[in-house]
């Protein structure tokens, strides 16, 4: 039929598109309406973030950690004051150790809650999903801001601790959370889960090979839905993540819907978690923060050794890493992020192929990204 | 795929396609409509309830805000004096990230020296990343955080707040923080009065104390409202330019003090 041969057509998506979740742009070459070639193209939101570190003292890159991934500040502040710590040879008391945890697996349920939300958002279904994530993303955005005096720029994390302990009115508002979490767990399954409109959607679609995926480097829930059991967690404990028990959720498919599906097993996972560590809190010895570093002067005047150290979180998007070479100075010498949210976007073409144009933006949203993380 | 399941893995289910014959979708709606009933009912009041109304009818309710909870930066006077107890110490210049504090030291009208008191204290704003870094590294709990957030303006220009803009009585900050002002109160006045002891005159006071406000001129700013000392009229451009000028004009006396030998 070569009098129906089609064209391939270039389609700019983006940089300003509300589906791209930022400033992002992809360069589709289109058969008719299936993706022939994509082309990830980031860099817009580009803003010195690891320049501005090497000229400024290690406390103050504290604060821009928060505006990494804007979504999950408190997992950026984790991964950067580790690094720190492990640069400089500084103990976490436990209680601290407890505290951290408790706010990065909160992070995990707002960023999972809300991201399957922006995702079914992305097919279509404007809004409704979203806010079931969203009412609870405020409940716990109101923690963290009784903890840490901003809902989402958090700066919560010190060298050597927290800035400082929970306030009495923390562990109440806490406890009536986690009564309520199973429920929304529950809900928010019965909604989405076996809807057959997200299935027919999600199922088969933007399909990620496990040895793809490793190839590609790609970490977090990316990586587990394409059935690859890896979790920092797991693989290199960090603070108390060691004496917890949890399961890693893993998809045997690949696809979109696995993805969604490993979200909602690790929401549980991460309730497990929490009810874990609200049991030993209480007990948990130290402060909120190593007594050498309590005072804020001695985290302004830090100098670590001359040396690198490189450290990794769990962040709810991945494996979220913060290099930082010392040269003996108040500034770090080089500081670079490994940011979850830019590799796992590197496969985006290898999952499109194939694809309708309108699976692009599914396929993105699956992938969780947020351009701050992306572009640094 | 899911054959060498290991301990501490769990595969997650992806149901049994055979049996959606539209029941996921009812069950889904079924959620919807629950919600839509408890939308007419009242008010959802503690955390663990996840139906009924969330909405907060913004401006005319208002949740309060937690303790801790930070916006922008103010700058404290105590009540009785009206002394100001920034003795200008540069720490908050000198950690603020991104660079939006600028500060002159006072000096002694008669002998000329410095004294530990502000002379111009200007806080940019529109570039102020309400981190709190300024706030935790005070030494003379002088400069504090504030709950204040409608700080919306029709120009850029009021953003740039001077010692009066960003003056707040010590009775405002114990109001707003409790529990901090009870823990940083006693330290915080000791230090005052060491601070006044080398001060002469309205050095050092907050200036709707120093000289007695104009009729025209709000006595104590509200949270959030323009400092009283900005000219209203003037077009943007030249009012740009005029901060521009205060700024370098502020960076020059303070590098003319170091090369003095920084006396402080």
């Amino acid at each position: 039929m070569s009098a129906h041969e089609s064209q391939l057509l270039q389609v700019n998506i983006g940089p300003q598109h509300p589906s791209t979740h930022g400033v992002f742009r992809m360069e589709v070459t289109l058969d008719g309406e299936t993706v022939v070639a994509l082309r990830p193209v980031f860099g817009y939101l580009h803003r010195n973030h690891e320049q501005l570190a090497e000229a400024s003292s290690y406390i103050q890159t504290m604060p821009y950690t928060d505006r990494l991934d804007y979504f999950n500040s408190m997992t950026s502040n984790y991964g950067y004051a580790l690094a720190v710590e492990r640069l400089a040879g500084i103990e976490v008391p436990q209680r601290a150790s407890y505290i951290r945890a408790l706010m990065s697996e909160l992070t995990r349920i707002l960023n999972h809650a809300t991201a399957i939300g922006f995702m079914i958002n992305d097919m279509g279904a404007w809004h409704t999903a979203l806010q079931f994530g969203m009412r609870e993303r405020e409940k716990i955005l109101d923690l963290f801001e009784m903890a840490s005096g901003a809902r989402m720029m958090c700066n919560y994390f010190r060298f050597g601790g927290v800035v400082r302990d929970l306030p009495p009115e923390f562990l109440p508002y806490f406890d009536q959370l986690m009564r309520g979490l199973p429920a929304f767990f529950d809900e928010f399954e019965q909604l989405l889960r076996d809807n057959e409109i997200i299935v027919a959607r999600s199922s088969g679609i933007g399909i990620l090979p496990r040895d793809v995926a490793a190839s590609y480097s790609v970490t977090g829930p990316v990586l587990r839905g394409s059935g690859v059991p890896y979790d920092i967690r797991r693989a290199e404990p960090y603070g108390i993540y060691g004496e917890l028990a949890f399961d890693i959720p893993v998809g045997s498919v690949g696809d979109v819907y696995d993805r969604t599906l490993v979200r909602f097993a690790e929401m549980r996972q991460s309730y497990r978690i929490l009810q874990q560590i609200r049991e030993r809190l209480p007990d948990a010895g130290g402060g909120h923060i190593n007594p050498a570093l309590a005072n804020f002067g001695k985290q302004k005047a830090l100098r670590p050794p001359a040396g690198e150290a490189y450290a990794r979180v769990e962040s709810p998007k991945g494996e979220l890493g913060f290099y930082l070479v010392s040269d003996g100075s108040a500034q770090p010498y080089r500081y670079k992020v490994r940011a979850p949210s830019f590799i796992n976007l590197t496969p985006l073409g290898a999952m499109c192929r194939g694809h309708l144009l309108a699976d692009v933006v599914v396929i993105l949203g699956s992938i969780d990204i947020v351009m701050g993380e992306v572009d640094r | 795929m899911s054959s060498e399941q290991q301990p501490g893995v769990i595969v997650v289910d992806r149901g049994h396609p055979a049996t959606r014959d539209g029941r996921g979708l009812a069950r889904g709606i079924g959620v919807v409509l629950r919600h839509l009933r408890d939308a007419f009912g009242p008010r959802l009041e503690r955390p663990e309830q996840t139906s009924g109304v969330f909405t907060v009818q913004y401006p005319e309710e208002r949740t309060p805000l937690p303790e801790a909870s930070r916006n922008l930066p103010i700058l404290l006077f105590d009540d009785d004096s009206g002394h100001e107890l920034c003795t200008s110490c540069y720490q908050c210049e000198r950690i603020c990230p991104p660079q939006v504090i600028h500060i002159t030291q006072a000096r002694d009208p008669a002998s000329g020296k410095a004294v530990p008191a502000i002379d111009e204290f200007i806080l940019e704003y529109d570039a102020c990343m309400s981190c709190g870094l300024c706030a935790e590294v005070c030494p003379f709990d002088a400069i504090k955080m504030d709950h204040a957030f409608e700080l919306s303006t029709a120009t850029r220009d009021p953003l740039t707040v001077d010692r009066a803009g960003l003056a707040r009585p010590v009775s405002y900050y114990a109001q707003l923080a409790p529990q901090a002002w009870a823990e940083a109160r006693d330290g915080a006045m000791k230090k005052l009065q060491g601070s006044r002891r080398r001060r002469t005159g309205t050095v050092g006071m907050t200036p709707a104390r120093a000289a007695p406000p104009a009729a025209d001129e709000p006595a104590a700013p509200t949270a959030g409202a323009a400092p009283a000392s900005q000219p209203a009229s003037g077009e943007p451009a030249a009012a740009s330019d005029a901060k521009a000028a205060r700024l370098a004009a502020i960076r020059a006396r303070n590098a003319a003090r170091q090369r003095e030998g920084g006396d402080s």
